[in-house]
């Protein structure tokens, strides 16, 4: 470890350390400037941990300083059959991943029979719009919201995702 | 007409979407429960076949959302869409929506709910049944002469009210007649003042009433009646101990009642559990129709425990299209049972909210004890939603023997980690009014609290 800051791939490493780790759910670091808390997904909190429940479980990890914002990718399983899981093993480093912000139908066209909004490869800026999600007849435009190249698309077109399934995961750095 | 449902959406969290998904589990129906990320490790996601998360926390963006439960229904295949209660189980627009996509709605049409949730039809509908209303004017009073005429008419004391009011103001409570035009003049000038409006419409005013329920159970041509509930024990308008039998109620009373919930029913061709809920006048015997809800209470266990009967399964099969299998004379109401709310609040602190993680739960058990819950130890309170987290369920021979049964379980009751009002109670059933079951709405409030 450097004796000043926590480098970037010296906390990646403690993720993926603690993501495959069976015997611990939580792990609290406080280095410098930075604050590392992370938890497994549904598991309680110690007598470490703030009281206050944290309603989204994924794993986070927040920088104070550089401002780069990295979003270290949780396993969801999709009750419904579809198992959709990545781990930090599975993807690009710095990553990061496009969510649906409802639960609906995923669609990569504005319109059957019409070009996908974006196909692997491409690059997109935060305004982009990268796919659809219908509910109940209502479309809904999905942003990229990064900058970056599309490396997966993670859903196929018209199927059913839920709030918070991972879509697409773009390449900030690309 | 028999419709097949091998699958339902759990519309609904806590303790009511378990208590959903164990009538399915009994009937052999699949469930899919939606859950936000604060309920992901809730015992209904646990429980259900399947779920789908819809949304983050925010009642208002994912519970109270009906296309996300419509969406989720059709993406699941579901067949049926059970509410629960509170949320969205009383919104004619969900049921409606339900029917558009061809969703049944466990619950009575959206027509009826519409019907009944308007307290100014519900309570022309009751008229038309010939059930007792709240005596007052009808409508408002054109001015203090017809206020005077009214009062004298259904009796003193009466209470003057602001159509437009809210918030106790513009109200004044007058005692004898010739306190009315002053009381008038007052009550008309506060509601100018605070509303810019200063129509009045004058009611009874009832002191020391008790809150009695009747519980029916429809298929849309014929009604049944499981009885009543007292639920006269409320703090702030909400329920926190409710029981059957009533104390108070005569034999004669209690037909009464029960005749008066069946015709309101039958007025509008009810169908699925629904409960009526009336003011009752000790002084007077006399019993006023206040509102119906159109859904499964929340105290729907006590009358479980009594009658035998399991109102959800009830409601299910109705939704598919059963008509009703048993009498009114196959209803008997045996026993007695309590039922105590158990939220997640401190009573030191005016029963502030107290969410958090249970480090350890112990539902309590043996004879007569029921407890439905969500808890387990490990489960964290998320702090968006209402604060219970178990209601403890006792049934007895006799009063004596249920409240006995409740001081026990509530004695081994284990709610580690976050202040219940489970001690609350284990006090209120002590204090000796309560025991005689001499108490009304204002109890807690006025004699327990103070």
């Amino acid at each position: 470890m450097s004796d000043k800051n926590l480098s970037y791939d010296e906390l990646l490493q403690m993720v993926k350390v603690f993501e495959s780790s069976t015997e611990f759910s939580e792990f609290h670091l406080k280095y410098g400037d930075v604050e590392v808390d992370l938890r497994k997904h549904g598991a309680p909190m110690g007598p470490v941990a703030q009281q206050k429940p944290v309603a989204n479980d994924t794993p986070k990890v927040v920088f104070s300083q550089p401002p780069t914002p990295l979003k270290v990718l949780a396993s969801t399983k999709n009750e419904a059959g579809t198992a959709i899981s990545s781990s930090a093993d599975e993807l690009p480093p710095g990553a990061c991943v496009v969510k649906s912000a409802m639960v609906g139908t995923f669609y990569r066209s504005p319109e059957p029979g019409a070009e996908p909004f974006v196909t692997v490869g491409q690059r997109v800026t935060a305004d982009t719009t990268v796919c659809i999600i219908e509910v109940m007849k209502l479309m809904a435009s999905t942003r990229a919201e990064y900058s970056g190249v599309v490396t997966h698309i993670l859903v196929d077109d018209a199927s059913p995702v839920e709030f918070g399934q991972m879509l697409m995961v773009i390449d900030p750095s690309a | 007409m028999k419709k097949i449902i091998r699958r339902i959406l759990v519309a609904n969290r806590g303790e009511i979407a378990v208590r959903v998904i164990r009538a399915c589990q009994e009937l052999g129906i699949e469930t899919v429960q939606v859950y936000t990320e604060a309920d992901a490790n809730s015992l209904a996601v646990k429980l259900a076949d399947y779920s789908v998360c819809i949304g983050h926390a925010r009642s208002t963006e994912s519970y109270l959302n009906a296309a996300f439960q419509v969406q989720a229904a059709l993406m699941h295949k579901a067949d049926a869409i059970h509410p629960g209660y509170g949320f969205l189980s009383e919104n004619g627009a969900f049921a409606e929506m339900c029917e558009q996509n061809h969703l049944i709605f466990i619950g009575p049409s959206a027509k009826v709910i519409r019907n009944m949730g308007d307290k100014a039809m519900a309570r022309k509908i009751a008229k038309e049944a010939g059930v007792p209303i709240t005596p007052g004017s009808e409508g408002n009073v054109a001015g203090v002469e017809e206020a005077q005429a009214v009062a004298d008419h259904i009796g003193y004391p009466v209470i003057l009210k602001a159509s437009a009011g809210g918030g106790g103001r513009g109200m004044r409570v007058v005692w004898k007649s010739n306190e009315l035009p002053g009381a008038f003049r007052d009550a008309t000038r506060e509601a100018k003042g605070a509303f810019g409006d200063d129509a009045i419409y004058v009611e009874k005013y009832l002191t020391k009433i008790r809150h009695i329920e009747i519980q029916v159970l429809g298929d849309g041509l014929n009604v049944l009646h499981f009885g009543e509930r007292d639920c006269s024990i409320q703090r702030r308008n909400q329920k926190l101990v409710e029981e059957s039998p009533s104390p108070v109620l005569t034999d004669s009373v209690r037909k009464n009642l029960c005749e008066a919930a069946l015709r309101l029913c039958k007025q509008v061709g009810y169908a699925s559990a629904g409960t009526i809920e009336f003011i009752f006048d000790e002084a007077s015997n006399q019993f006023y129709f206040m509102e119906m809800n159109t859904r499964i209470q929340v105290e729907h266990p006590v009358t479980e425990m009594v009658t035998g009967f399991d109102l959800v399964k009830s409601q299910i099969r109705i939704a598919c299209g059963e008509t009703l299998w048993i009498q009114q004379d196959e209803i008997h109401m045996n026993g007695h049972a309590i039922e105590c709310r158990v939220n997640a609040e401190d009573p030191e602190k005016n029963f502030m909210p107290c969410p958090g993680l249970v480090t350890r739960f112990l539902a309590p058990g043996g004879p007569g004890v029921r407890v439905d819950s969500h808890l387990f130890s490990g489960y964290t309170v998320p702090p968006y939603y209402d604060s219970l987290v178990a209601k403890v369920i006792c049934w007895g021979q006799t009063r004596e023997e249920a409240l006995a049964r409740m001081r026990r379980a509530l004695g081994e009751l284990v709610i580690d980690g976050v202040k219940t009002t489970a001690g609350f109670h284990q006090r209120l059933l002590g204090h000796e009014q309560f025991q005689n079951g001499e108490f009304h709405t204002q109890y807690v409030q006025e004699v327990f609290l103070s």
